[in-house]
């Protein structure tokens, strides 16, 4: 049963450089995401990843279309929506001065729910942290931090912007393991990436965007299939990458 | 009346607040310092030391004496003339006042000599002035003779105002609108910059909630602040407070309420943190001047005279001036209250229509 119901969903932004005109930057998007699916939107820059996860979360307005987050409309009743989704935004900056212990207190208070910071912020490998301030983190640290915030109401649905941009290999690979550990609880998990193997690695579905349109969508198996069908010449070795991380260790560094 | 959610809200931004040790001092810092160095001019003139020798046994002599050392303008130290000569020169006596031997009324060979020091030309008016003042009275005395003319002084407020007791209430009313603005507007700014609005946007709270939060945190901060510098002014300046706290105190409630609501405004409008400090500044620096601070509005230009009787730092400048100057209730202060109760209206009507969650958080 799907959990995620997106109609022809439609962002219009005026241009800024001229009076008359305007670009949609979502432009009639529909995809459906099932429960306890891990769906990720791909896409370059600019492509309408975060305006259409924007709408969905509430934070944007619909121009046109419709969306449904476990058959509540997000137009007709977003505090309802609000209650049951976890939101990890891009930018994740907090109210200085407090810890991360209080911090998720806070946002507990903001659901009215009660929460207990140890177990929150063990689930994300960061008890030791419990005392720290968000300033003292490191970007991988901050990116769990901010995924534990988005779990203080038990969501059904995650919703996470671009989680590993920015992070090192090792804290990339970490954040692979939290997300399909989130996920075998059942969670409902949307994330937006222009990482290609982040996409590979994770997702069971992925909806390609481009120019605010969906252009494809289906599991990355068949995507492959479907649009990279001649294998490649066998590689005769890894990337880059596997470089790295054979050089600097699968270890987290922070 | 208050939700949880409202309380826990509250409690954390004054957390935060409170952990901001620098912005608390230099908060402080501005008041302290004004009322510090104001508190030592306008007060009592600081008497002359003058030293007096007598060398006479009259009557006259005694009661010139007398005179002269119950003059609150002079600070007499009696003794012979050798010595004080030397203070004169050292500079512990301003003047020394020598009664020849003879002193008697129309003697003479009775004049008193005034032993002085050219260089205070400051003082020499004033002593010499007082001096003859002193042996008008005296003469008058010994003849019977009634003074024609008498200057009677009074203050029609019947109580005796420094300038340090002109200025607190206006330092106090300026505090109120800084830390209000910065609590509601720069804050705002600050929090949409940094993407915060954004991360509460997404979760179910509600904008009054968080509204209503930021106005009760502050609110206790404003109080702690101003409770901190009125204590500071009572116990070290010796500051009088005519009015009622109570009266004080919830003027100082009102006026928070429209500088928060004008905030929020602030913060809706500014689209940066540049911006918001300068359309803040535009705000509050010229009322800095105009709204009776430092200076009663009277001596403003008439021109602009109206105007600054709108602003609404004078209002509550006027207000908080009335209470603490002269123990005036708000029963007293009809203009006040209608400028109060208009400003609040029109402040909250903007704020609510300005600050839309939507847009403010993106």
């Amino acid at each position: 049963m799907s959990i995620i119901k997106v109609k022809n969903l439609v962002k219009t932004y005026r241009l800024p450089e001229k009076i008359e005109g305007s670009f949609n930057a979502v432009d009639g998007v529909s995809f459906s995401i099932e429960r306890g699916e891990i769906y990720g939107i791909l896409g370059p820059n600019g492509a309408g990843k975060t305006t259409t996860l924007e709408m969905l979360e509430g934070l944007n307005d619909i121009d046109a279309g419709a969306a449904y987050i476990d058959g509540l409309s997000v137009m007709d009743e977003p505090y309802k929506v609000k209650k049951i989704i976890g939101v990890q935004l891009q930018a994740n900056e907090y109210f200085d001065g407090l810890t991360l212990g209080e911090l998720i207190i806070l946002f507990g208070n903001l659901y009215q729910v009660k929460v207990i910071p140890d177990k929150l912020l063990e689930r994300v490998n960061l008890l030791d942290k419990l005392h720290a301030k968000p300033a003292d983190l490191s970007g991988g640290q901050n990116q769990r931090f901010s995924i534990a915030c988005a779990l203080v109401n038990d969501p059904k649905i995650l919703f996470l912007d671009e989680p590993t941009t920015g992070l090192d290999p090792q804290a990339k690979r970490n954040l692979w393991n939290l997300v399909l550990e989130l996920n075998r609880s059942e969670m409902t998990i949307v994330l937006t990436t222009h990482n290609m193997e982040e996409a590979e690695t994770l997702c069971h579905r992925i909806g390609i965007m481009d120019k605010g349109k969906l252009i494809a969508e289906d599991t990355p198996q068949n995507l492959i299939t479907q649009y990279a069908s001649d294998p490649p010449a066998a590689p005769l070795h890894g990337n880059i990458e596997d470089v790295f991380l054979a050089l600097t260790g699968h270890g987290l560094r922070d | 009346m208050f939700s949880k959610i409202q309380f826990h809200l509250a409690k954390v931004f004054l957390k935060i607040f409170l952990r901001d040790r620098q912005s608390i001092i230099f908060s402080l810092f501005f008041p302290f310092v004004f009322m510090g160095a104001f508190s030592f001019t306008g007060g009592e003139v600081n008497p002359f030391n003058i030293g007096l020798v007598n060398n006479s046994t009259s009557i006259v002599a005694k009661n010139f004496s007398e005179l002269i050392s119950s003059d609150s303008l002079f600070n007499v130290t009696k003794g012979n003339e050798k010595d004080l000569r030397s203070g004169l020169i050292n500079g512990e006596q301003s003047a020394v006042i020598i009664i020849p031997k003879d002193f008697q009324l129309n003697s003479i060979s009775g004049d008193l000599r005034l032993l002085l020091d050219k260089s205070q030309i400051r003082q020499l008016r004033s002593i010499k002035e007082s001096l003859g003042q002193s042996l008008l009275s005296i003469e008058r005395e010994l003849r019977g003779v009634e003074p024609m003319f008498v200057l009677q002084t009074e203050d029609v407020k019947a109580r005796s105002l420094r300038y340090v007791d002109f200025l607190l209430p206006g330092i106090l009313a300026f505090m109120i609108m800084n830390l209000s603005i910065a609590g509601s507007g720069y804050n705002i700014v600050e929090y949409r910059r940094r993407g915060i609005l954004k991360r509460l946007f997404v979760t179910p709270i509600q904008p009054k909630d968080f509204i209503i939060s930021i106005v009760l945190a502050r609110l206790l901060i404003v109080i702690m602040q101003i409770s901190v510098t009125l204590s500071f002014a009572i116990f070290f300046i010796d500051v009088k407070i005519l009015g009622s706290f109570l009266s004080l105190y919830i003027m100082i409630i009102l006026g928070s309420s429209i500088f928060l609501c004008l905030g929020f405004c602030l913060g809706s409008i500014a689209k940066t943190q540049e911006s918001v400090r300068a359309v803040g500044g535009l705000v509050t620096f010229p009322q800095l001047f105009l709204s009776g601070v430092f200076f009663p509005i009277s001596s403003m230009p008439e021109i602009i005279q109206p105007i600054i009787h709108i602003l609404p730092l004078t209002v509550v400048v006027r207000g908080m001036r009335g209470i603490a100057n002269d123990g005036l209730s708000f029963a007293d202060m009809n203009i006040v209250l209608i400028g109060i109760v208009a400003w609040l209206v029109i402040s909250f009507v903007l704020a609510t229509k300005l600050f839309v969650w939507k847009k403010v958080a993106n």
